[in-house]
């Protein structure tokens, strides 16, 4: 055992103490932990504003009637219903991608995490400390649509499905694992502008494309993102957006039918993991230009400071985008119960043209569940969450869109009543048939043409026409994660010139020794000060 | 039958487990980590990129500099409070004294929020629209109003303990209000001054909620470094860790933090 395991084993169980209080609690019966690890907010958590509560309220149930339990606690009650055992579930959540990897990589054991498409590459191709690797593969038999519990595979959308058994189109080394030996899908989207229409006219949003982020008529009103995945990727669409073979060139040879869909998702997706030096040393000035525009970098702070008008454009995930545009739209109400006029502000989500990040969150396995016995009742975690009802549950309340479509096309109704306008009329037909994995035209819902072309219905459940032109982003590999992070560290913070630095520390020492001659200089002969003429020293 | 002996010194056992599990062994792996490559080999890699990385040494400037600023301003808002409030004659001091420590009883994030809002509120004002990109002046504005209880405890408390009759005995002497303040309240306040900067500086040179709060994340101080590093590399991390440490430590030194002589004893919280 070496040291670093010895350091990251004690801190480790400085971590886990809790947990030890929780196990010996159960010791009576014969009770399953199950070790969920997920995102913050990020699963149906009951109660008021919940997808049961609202539909009770739609049915004019009286408000103290209602139940709407935790989505967890009906998983509990589920499993022993169906299996005869008992499963408790642990449920604990994480920020972001990289602090849940490190709280692996101090050696802490969960059954299910819910990491992003490049972290379950990352853990899927690196090991543990002992070589051993992080993540458990699938049952084969999860994967057998025959078999009456395994909503997953039953009811995932065809599209998603595919996605994942070809890691996305991305361009993996062979060897690789694919996303969906370790990976089953839990909620996806993209990335794009939250915009306030009031500010922004969204055609001049449309001319400037990935530029919007260094358009000057936005300074200081625009976010981006505090974190170097998501602001490198928008700083790589600034950088080559133009230009030959850039992201428009392509876009414009795609639309003409010089590309192939193959050919063309390829090639931007090449582009938007490029982090080779000469790629950094392009984007690096975009970036300090980005940086000079912006108002903030944030990571939560962006869907209030949109509501609250501070700023006009919101760099977003789209779940995130559904929520502020939810969020806004609801009036305030004055004391009589009566909305405040003018209290709501319609928000808008734009895709750049020239394509943007898809991305995809999964329910991946750790490799212990094999010993803690857990890898059943994981399973059927995954499988519970992916049952159309419980699907739109989590959906609902998160704001975030579900990989699962259903069956029969289940998830359509629940699109339709969110989001469905009272007449057919043949122009407002919203074709989401590719998601369900039917003929181009045969699958979609009739909604007004806001809804279609900018608000939640576009975010929510994006049209084939923005998930052709989308990316996903793959993972660092070692020496490009060190260039990124040097050139984060470069824009988050102000560079000095080297002289500047020099003086700098020239003064800091010179206090230094200002401060060690007042503290020390009576005590030294060589400091003291002899005594003036005339005066005794008593 | 054998009665335990039990010392005074069995009460520090806790401490002692406490010191030694969550100060000195965390301390030491910092250390470990700092002077180790990825496979654990000892290295002074991270080291010599530190020191040759002007990203890096920058930061460390700015931060000294924040932290400069916040302190020094702390200390003029925070010197007359404390000097009329230990003079005066008011009867109930502590009820004003506790509207300075008040705050602090609200949780700190919450309290950064509320600026936060208070400064996009008053930014949406004509011609006050420079303060929603005034990153810098809002970064030490909320640390100064975050760490200013800290400044004034201390002087208020050194200045309590002034004997009156040294004042009369200036003013017996004929020295006028000026001379009074430097030559007797000035030098006998040093030690409360002294532990009330430490108190500030310190902790403004890490504290990156409020610039990433106030500072729109576009003000990057050590702390916020050390933060992002390790979210990838824990032995830069780590490096950053041990330099900031060394900093802090030499700080400390210097301002005699470390004296546990009369005067300056109670008036470290």
């Amino acid at each position: 055992m070496n040291a670093k395991k010895i350091a990251s084993m004690f801190l480790a169980s400085c971590l886990l103490l809790p947990s030890f209080g929780m196990l010996a609690g159960c010791s009576g019966e014969e009770v399953t932990i199950l070790k969920v690890y997920n995102w913050e907010e990020y699963i149906d958590e009951g109660g008021e504003g919940s997808y049961l509560y609202d539909l009770a309220l739609e049915e004019e149930v009286p408000e103290k009637e209602i139940v709407a339990p935790r989505i967890i606690d009906d998983f509990e009650v589920w499993y022993e219903e169906t299996y005869g055992e008992k499963v408790e579930v642990s449920y604990s959540t994480f920020g972001t991608n990289e602090d849940m990897y490190n709280e692996l990589k101090l050696g802490n054991v969960y059954d299910l995490l819910c990491p992003s498409d490049y972290m379950i590459m990352k853990l899927a191709n690196e090991t543990k400390e002992d070589g051993s690797p992080y993540l458990e593969k699938y049952d084969e038999s999860f994967f057998d649509p025959d078999i009456e519990t395994n909503y997953y595979i039953r009811n995932v959308s065809p599209y998603i499905q595919k996605q994942f058994e070809t890691n996305a189109g991305l361009d993996t080394p062979a060897g690789e694992p694919q996303w969906n030996e370790y990976a089953a899908g839990y909620m996806w989207g993209t990335t794009g502008f939250v915009y306030n229409p009031e500010f922004v006219d969204a055609e001049d949003l449309e001319e400037d494309g990935w530029q919007i982020f260094v358009d000057p008529s936005v300074k200081g009103k625009i976010t981006a993102k505090d974190n170097v995945r998501d602001t490198y990727f928008a700083a790589l669409g600034v950088t080559f957006e133009g230009g030959e073979n850039g992201l428009s060139d392509l876009r414009k040879r795609f639309s003409e039918g010089e590309l192939t869909q193959e050919e063309y998702t390829k090639a931007i997706t090449k582009i938007f993991n490029a982090t080779d030096e000469d790629t950094i040393a392009k984007v690096e000035p975009y970036l300090m230009d980005i940086k000079e525009n912006i108002y903030s970098f944030e990571t939560d702070t962006g869907k209030a400071d949109m509501v609250n008008g501070t700023i006009w454009l919101n760099y977003a995930w789209s779940g995130d985008a559904v929520y502020a545009l939810d969020e806004a739209e609801t009036p305030e109400y004055d004391e009589n119960g009566d909305p405040i006029e003018g209290s709501e502000l319609l928000l808008n989500y734009y895709v750049p043209e020239a394509g943007t990040n898809l991305w995809f969150d999964g329910w991946v396995m750790m490799k212990d569940v094999v010993e803690r016995g857990t890898k059943k009742a994981a399973q059927a975690f995954v499988n519970f969450m992916s049952r159309p009802d419980n699907a739109m549950r989590n959906s609902y309340y998160i704001g975030y869109t579900s990989v699962i479509a259903g069956e029969n096309a289940e998830m359509l109704d629940y699109v339709d009543w969110l989001y469905g306008g009272e007449e057919e009329n043949e122009e407002d037909f919203y074709d989401l048939s590719y998601f369900f994995g039917e003929d181009e035209g045969t699958v979609g819902i009739y909604s007004d043409e806001e809804q279609r072309t900018c608000r939640q219905l576009f975010a929510q459940f994006p049209p084939e026409s923005v998930i052709e032109r989308c990316a996903v982003m793959d993972y660092y590999r070692k020496d490009a994660s060190e260039r990124i992070n040097e050139l984060w560290s470069r824009v988050k913070a102000e560079t000095l010139d080297a002289w500047a630095i020099i003086v700098i520390c020239l003064v800091v020492v010179a206090i230094a020794l200002f401060i060690v001659f007042v503290k020390f200089g009576g005590k030294i002969d060589f400091f003291r000060t002899k005594p003036k003429k005339g005066y005794h020293r008593v | 039958m054998k009665v335990p002996r039990f010392s005074r010194k069995t009460l520090c056992i806790p401490y002692g487990v406490f010191l030694l599990f969550f100060v000195l062994v965390p301390m030491l792996v910092i250390l470990f980590y700092a002077f180790t490559d990825d496979k654990m080999h000892f290295s002074f890699e991270n080291f010599a990129k530190f020191f040759s990385d002007p990203t890096k040494l920058s930061t460390i400037v700015y931060s000294l500099v924040i932290a400069l600023v916040t302190t020094v301003v702390a200390l003029l808002i925070a010197y007359p409070v404390a000097y009329i409030l230990a003079r005066s004659n008011i009867k109930k001091k502590y009820v004003v004294l506790m509207l300075f420590v008040l705050p602090m009883w609200i949780n700190f994030v919450l309290r950064v929020n509320a600026i936060r809002e208070l400064f996009n509120l008053i930014s949406q004002a004509d011609g006050l629209d420079w303060l929603s990109n005034a990153n810098y002046f809002k970064t030490i504005f909320g640390m100064v109003y975050d760490f200013l209880p800290f400044m004034i405890l201390p002087l208020y408390t050194t200045m309590m303990k002034i004997d009156n009759s040294l004042y009369e005995a200036s003013a017996d002497l004929g020295g006028n209000g000026f001379t009074t303040f430097a030559r007797v309240t000035l030098p006998l306040s040093v030690p409360g001054i002294m532990s009330g900067v430490t108190m500030v500086f310190l902790p403004s040179m890490t504290n990156y909620v409020v610039s990433d709060m106030l500072g729109n994340a576009k003000v990057t101080i050590i702390g916020k470094f050390i933060y992002t590093y390790f979210g990838n590399d824990w032995h830069m991390g780590s490096m950053i860790a041990l330099v900031l440490l060394i900093v802090v430590f030499l700080s400390t030194w210097l301002t005699g933090g470390f004296k546990a002589d009369e005067t300056v004893r109670g008036t470290n919280l």
